[in-house]
């Protein structure tokens, strides 16, 4: 982030406005109010599904759907990456191979694995895995090459052991890449398994969206939008102020 | 072996195994029907998918020219000016992280479920990350090249001309790429979710009967036209990069080939 206080003060103030003009225009009836509720209504009654049982299970579900699909790709994507930036020939097959796995949309495949797993559980976790899996390998892959050569051969030339290697040139020169790498894949798994919802299931907090939306409950719908991007701006926040200390800590 | 050939035989041998597996049964063909069963369920009704491609490619031009038309020029003034630069540019990557699916059932109830809906939701889909790439890809201009068109007393049209637009173009097609390939993700999505008509539509729709051929004649169709616009847009950067490096001598040519972040290239 950054920035001086100024800085920060102006973006709370856009927020802010964005915020006002939403309320206004659904106040002074210019937006039919039925379309777009104002502002402090959809605030009121985000307050209001926080207290439901059924939406925080909702929100239960779909957060063990996420990280679930996470926790299964980050890891994995991450050896393939390694194992494609490390061998030579490796990378010349695949490389060309998964540039074109990662430029084709993912969701034409959600119908089959709704074919394959039926709606439930693993097939919100298998396609949140597919849509997320590409992205860590890419990035994996930027980051074993953003190793400086030079760092590797003073290393080698001091006589350094391999878990040396690894710890002291590998994980902090890669470790602002692979933190990035993190954050936009849990932005790819969110929307993959968001889409999953609306598209085909029973629970979770997408469906929950997709039925609101549905039968024109805006009310709950806005609040529902607001809820998610919050989350989920939350955590990519997080994660961009643990890059900058990171990258603090490189130089 | 070479890594071509490898390349090749493993591209083949999968279409041989999408033939042969289904046939012998060790996948069911509900999962995935054969390579030829697919072909055909497509050819048999070309006219229904002749329409919903017709539909979609309809819905898809109209995002892009939103989505890139508007995000290439919010990015060009708000990478070229700096304060703007400053207090937007984290905003837009934040919300970036917004799993954008969500807004779709809100333009579903304001602009019904016709192609109106599609466009909205593909043309935001698209342009915050071709604002953001091109933003990243106008900083990316030497300054020493204004410096230099300045100090030799060029005008501000001479300088835009001669100097911005050639420097900016590589920045403009890797936002094109971004933004094009996202809106035709967005625009598939959309039909698959709520729709009348579309490619994503009929996918959906053949799915819920399961009638495994026509959904993967439907998801080949997509993935043709993904093949098509990368296969364009590779054709439009070719012709321009030859036109720069005439002009610019050899720099040119390494950023043109410099992939920018998180974008397919191949």
């Amino acid at each position: 982030m950054g920035g001086t206080l100024g800085l920060k003060l102006a973006r709370v103030a856009v927020v802010v406005a964005v915020f006002l003009l939403w309320e206004t225009l659904s106040r002074t009836g210019v937006v039919n109010p039925r379309l777009l509720p104002s502002a402090s209504d959809s605030l009121a009654m985000l307050g209001e599904l926080l207290q439901r049982a059924s939406v925080r299970n909702d929100l239960i579900v779909t957060a063990s759907e996420v990280l679930t699909a996470f926790v299964l790709a980050v890891p994995l994507g991450a050896i393939i990456g390694f194992m494609i930036a490390e061998n030579r020939y490796f990378a010349e097959v695949a490389k060309p191979l998964l540039f074109f796995a990662f430029s084709i949309p993912k969701s034409i495949f959600l119908p089959m694995f709704i074919l394959v797993f039926g709606v439930g559980f693993a097939e919100k976790v298998g396609y949140g895995f597919f849509s997320t899996i590409f992205i860590v390998i890419m990035s994996t892959t930027a980051a074993v090459e953003s190793v400086k050569v030079e760092h590797l051969t003073v290393a080698r030339s001091y006589g350094a052991t391999t878990a040396q290697t690894a710890f002291r040139v590998y994980l902090p020169s890669m470790l602002p890449v692979l933190l990035e790498a993190l954050r936009i894949s849990m932005i790819f798994n969110l929307t993959g398994v968001m889409l999953a919802e609306m598209y085909a299931s029973r629970d979770g907090f997408g469906h929950q969206i997709a039925t609101w939306g549905e039968n024109f409950q805006m009310k709950q719908l806005l609040a529902g939008v607001v809820m998610i991007s919050v989350i989920a701006i939350a955590f990519n926040e997080l994660i961009r102020w643990i890059e900058t200390r990171c990258s603090h800590w490189r130089t | 072996m070479s890594a071509t050939t490898l390349r090749r035989l493993i591209v083949f041998s999968l279409i041989i195994l999408w033939e042969g597996l289904p046939r012998t049964g060790l996948i069911p063909e509900l999962f995935l029907p054969s390579l030829s069963s697919t072909l055909i369920a497509g050819w048999n009704e070309a006219g229904e998918y002749g329409h919903a491609l017709a539909v979609t490619l309809y819905e898809v031009a109209v995002s892009m020219v939103f989505a890139c038309g508007l995000g290439i020029l919010a990015g060009a003034v708000v990478g070229s000016l700096p304060r703007p630069r400053v207090l937007i540019m984290p905003m837009v990557s934040s919300l970036y992280a917004v799993p954008l699916v969500i807004l779709y059932p809100v333009f579903t109830v304001w602009l019904g479920i016709g192609s109106e809906s599609k466009i909205a939701f593909a043309s935001i889909y698209g342009f915050l990350p071709t604002m953001l790439s091109t933003a990243a890809g106008i900083q990316t201009i030497d300054p020493q090249l204004l410096l230099a068109a300045r100090s030799m007393g060029a005008t501000l049209s001479q300088r835009l001309v001669r100097v911005i637009i050639p420097a900016a173009i590589p920045t403009v097609l890797s936002g094109l790429r971004v933004g094009g390939a996202l809106v035709i993700v967005g625009v598939v999505v959309s039909e698959m979710l709520i729709s009348s008509a579309g490619i994503g539509y009929l996918i959906s729709r053949y799915r819920t009967i399961l009638d495994s051929p026509h959904v993967f004649a439907g998801v080949l169709l997509v993935l043709a036209m993904t093949v098509a616009f990368s296969a364009a847009l590779r054709w439009i950067e070719q012709k321009a990069s030859i036109w720069q490096t005439g002009m610019r001598g050899g720099l040119a040519e390494n950023r043109s080939v410099r992939p920018a972040a998180l974008q397919p290239t191949a």
